[in-house]
C-alpha cells in the first residue's frame, strides 16, 4: 500500500517532468526537469528493489551527465528558444507514436496484475556483483560483456582526447577565430 | 496502514523518528566552524580575532563567550536583512539556487552512522535499530550520488545572476568540484574493497575489528583529504572566488539569508566531509582498542574514563584562564574590572564542573555494572546502556570530526592559493593517477592476503 503511494507520487513527478522537457522553451528549465526525472526514476528503481541501479542512475546521469550538459548550456549562453516552433509537420508523427505507445502501455497495464512486492531485492549490490562477476554461478558471459564495455569506453575516451588535441593544435588561426566569436 | 504502524513497537518508532534529528548535525557544525575559523585565523596570524560582541547579564556584566556571541550576531544580522535581488536576474532560478546545496546538506548524511546500531532488551523483546537513517547496502554510493547534485546550485546561481563574475566563478567551481569528485570516489574505493561492503556501518565495524583505515590506506587517505578540501572549494582551492579577479564568485549577487544558505551549505559540506573522513579512515565512532561489545561490557569504566577526561579538560581550561588573567592584570588595560567579572563566570562554571565530573567518574566507575542477557550467544544489555554507549560513541566521532575541521582551517591559513590550471593539473594528472594506482595495488594485495573472488 505504502509502496503504491510512493510509486504514484514518483511516477507523476517523472512523467510530468519529462513532459516539461518537451514543452519548456528554456534549456536550463528543461535540464532541471530532466534531473528531476532522473531522480524520480532512481526512486522508482529503489522501489522495485534495485537500489544499486537507482544510485547509479543518480550518480551517472543526474550527477555527471546532466552536470556536464548544464555546464555546456552555461558556456553557450542559454536563453529562451523563441525561433523553433512548438508544433510543425514532424510533430504529428511524434504525437501519433506517443499515442500508440500510450495505448500499448495501457493495454498491458489493464491485462497485467498491478502489484509488486517492494521487499524482494532484485538488483542489490550483492545480486549485481554475483550476476556480473561470479563466473561459477552465471557463466562468463556477463563478465566478458563488462570487460568489452570497459574497453569501448576507454577507446571512446582516448578518441575524445585525440580529437580535442587535433582541434586545438592543428589550426591556430581557426582557434583564434573561435575565440573571437 | 495499521499494519505498517504495528510492524514496530512504540520504542522502535520513537527512536527511529528521533534519529531523524541526526540529519541536522552537519548544519549545526556551522555553530562550531565559524568561531573556530575566525579565532583560528586569529591564532595563526597572531591576533585576537573577532570577540567583542557581548550579551549583558546581571552580576557578571558583558559575557562574550570567547567570540561565540559574535556568531549569534552575524546569524541574526543575516536573518533580518532584506532579501535583495539585482534588477536583471532570472528570478526563479536565482532564488532556487541557494536552496539546492543547503537542502542536500540535510539529505546527504542520511547514510552516516553516528554510533553503532542499537541492540537492547526492552521488556521481553530484543530491539534492533540501525544507526543510519537510511540503512541500505548501497550506503556510501548514495551519499556520493546525492552530494554530487549540489553542483547544480552553483551552476544555476552563476547563470541566474546574469553577471560575468558569478558566471566565471560558477564555471570554475563546477569544473573543480566535478574533477575532484572523481578522485574522492576512487580514493574511497580502497576502503570499500577492504571492508567488502558499501554500507558505512559495515566499513566502520571492519575498522573496529581489524585496524583503522589510515594505517592500511595511507595514500588513499591523503588523496581523500586533498580532494575533499578541493571539492568543497575552500582555500587553497578557492578559485571560484578571488578578490582581484572574480570578487566573490558565484554568490556575488546574493545577500542576506540567500548568501547565508550558500554559506551554511559550504560549512555543512565541510562538516559532512570531515565526518566522512573520520568515518572512513579514523575508525568512525569506534573507541580505540575497544569494540562496541567491549564498551558495553565495561560501560562503567568507559564512562569513568570519559568523565575523568572531562574533569581534566575543565582543569586545563581553569589553568589557562588563571594564567591569562595573571598576565592581563599585570598590564595597563582600562577595562580590568569588566574582564575580571566576565572571567569570574567562566571560573565558577569550571570550578563547579570539576568536582561534578570527578564525582560522576567515581560513581559510574564504582556503581555502574550493566547486566546482560544472552541472546543467541551474544550479550544484550538494557536500553540505558545501549543509549549511553551510543552517546559515548557519538562524542568520540565528534572529537575526530572536530580535529578534521581544524585541519581544514589550518590548511586554509597555511598554504597559498593555487592557480586554476594548477588545480586541474593536480586533480587530473596527479591525484587521479595516484588514487587509481592505489586502488589497483589494494585490490591485488587484498586478493593475495584475504583470498576470496
Amino acid at each position: 500500500m505504502l509502496a503504491l503511494i510512493y510509486f504514484i507520487i514518483l511516477a507523476v513527478v517523472a512523467v510530468g517532468c519529462s513532459l516539461c522537457i518537451f514543452f519548456t522553451k528554456h534549456p536550463l528549465y528543461a535540464s532541471i526537469a530532466m534531473v528531476t526525472t532522473m531522480l524520480s526514476l532512481a526512486g522508482i528503481y529503489g522501489l522495485l528493489g534495485s537500489p544499486f541501479v537507482g544510485v547509479v542512475q543518480i550518480m551517472v546521469y543526474a550527477g555527471a551527465v546532466m552536470t556536464l550538459l548544464m555546464f555546456i548550456i552555461l558556456v553557450l549562453n542559454g536563453s529562451r528558444d523563441t525561433r523553433t516552433k512548438r508544433f510543425d509537420k514532424v510533430s504529428i508523427f511524434v504525437l501519433l507514436s506517443v499515442l500508440a505507445v500510450a495505448a500499448l502501455t495501457s493495454i498491458v497495464l489493464c491485462h497485467a496484475s498491478f502489484d509488486f512486492n517492494p521487499d524482494t531485492v532484485r538488483g542489490g549490490v550483492d545480486v549485481t556483483a554475483h550476476t556480473l562477476f561470479d563466473v561459477s554461478a552465471s557463466g562468463n558471459g556477463y563478465y566478458l560483456l563488462v570487460l568489452a564495455v570497459g574497453l569501448v569506453l576507454l577507446s571512446a575516451m582516448a578518441t575524445a582526447v585525440i580529437l580535442a588535441r587535433k582541434r586545438i593544435a592543428s589550426d591556430p588561426e581557426n582557434a583564434k577565430l573561435e575565440e573571437v566569436h | 496502514m495499521m499494519e505498517f504502524i504495528e510492524s514496530k513497537t512504540w520504542i522502535e518508532w520513537l527512536l527511529t523518528i528521533a534519529k531523524l534529528a541526526l540529519a541536522f548535525i552537519p548544519v549545526l557544525f556551522i555553530l562550531l566552524l565559524i568561531p573556530m575559523e575566525r579565532r583560528g585565523a586569529g591564532f595563526i596570524q597572531d591576533r585576537q580575532g573577532p570577540n567583542r560582541s557581548y550579551i549583558k547579564i546581571p552580576f557578571f556584566g558583558k559575557i562574550r563567550a570567547f567570540g561565540w556571541i559574535q556568531n549569534c550576531c552575524d546569524g541574526l544580522k543575516l536573518f533580518f536583512k532584506e532579501l535583495y535581488e539585482p534588477k536583471n536576474v532570472h528570478k526563479v532560478l536565482f532564488s532556487l539556487a541557494p536552496a539546492i546545496p543547503f537542502g542536500l546538506t540535510l539529505l546527504t548524511p542520511c547514510v552516516l552512522p553516528y554510533f553503532a546500531s542499537l541492540n537492547f532488551t526492552f521488556g521481553d523483546t530484543v530491539v534492533h535499530i540501525p544507526a543510519a537513517n537510511v540503512d541500505t547496502d548501497i550506503g556510501i554510493l548514495l551519499m556520493f550520488g546525492l552530494s554530487s547534485l549540489s553542483v547544480f546550485g552553483t551552476v544555476l546561481s552563476g547563470w541566474a545572476s546574469k553577471s560575468k563574475f558569478p558566471l566565471l566563478g560558477a564555471l570554475r567551481a563546477t569544473a573543480t568540484s566535478i574533477s575532484y569528485e572523481v578522485c574522492l570516489g576512487l580514493s574511497m574505493m580502497g576502503m570499500v574493497l577492504l571492508a567488502g561492503t558499501f554500507n558505512v556501518e559495515g566499513i566502520v565495524s571492519w575498522q573496529e575489528n581489524h585496524v583503522w583505515g589510515i594505517f592500511v590506506q595511507p595514500v588513499a587517505f591523503f588523496c581523500f583529504l586533498l580532494s575533499a578540501i578541493a571539492e568543497t572549494g575552500r582555500p587553497p582551492f578557492d578559485v571560484s572566488e578571488g578578490d582581484p579577479e572574480l570578487v566573490a564568485g558565484y554568490h556575488l549577487e546574493y545577500g542576506a539569508m540567500q548568501f547565508g544558505m550558500f554559506y551554511m551549505g559550504e560549512y555543512g559540506h565541510v562538516g559532512i566531509n570531515s565526518i566522512l573522513m573520520a568515518t572512513l579512515f579514523l575508525g568512525g565512532y569506534s573507541i580505540p582498542f575497544m569494540t562496541t561489545a567491549d564498551v558495553q561490557a565495561n560501560f562503567g569504566g568507559v564512562l569513568a574514563a570519559l568523565f575523568g577526561i572531562c574533569a581534566f579538560l575543565a582543569l586545563a581550561f581553569l589553568h589557562m584562564v588563571y594564567r591569562w588573567l595573571r598576565e592581563f592584570n599585570k598590564g595597563k588595560a582600562s577595562n580590568k574590572d569588566e574582564i575580571n567579572k566576565e572571567y569570574l563566570l567562566y571560573k565558577i562554571i569550571a570550578w563547579v564542573a570539576v568536582p561534578v565530573f570527578i564525582a560522576l567518574a567515581i560513581a559510574s566507575g564504582l556503581f555502574l555494572h550493566p547486566e546482560a542477557t544472552m541472546v543467541n550467544g551474544a550479550p544484550v544489555y538494557g536500553i540505558g546502556t545501549a543509549l549511553g554507549t551510543a552517546a559515548v560513541q557519538f562524542l568520540v566521532l565528534m572529537v575526530k570530526t572536530v580535529f578534521f575541521c581544524w585541519v581544514w582551517i589550518w590548511v586554509r591559513w597555511t598554504l597559498p592559493r593555487f592557480r586554476y590550471d594548477q588545480i586541474m593539473h593536480l586533480g587530473w594528472k596527479i591525484l587521479l593517477n595516484i588514487a587509481l594506482l592505489n586502488l589497483v595495488v589494494t585490490a591485488v594485495i587484498a586478493k593475495l592476503v584475504m583470498g576470496g573472488n
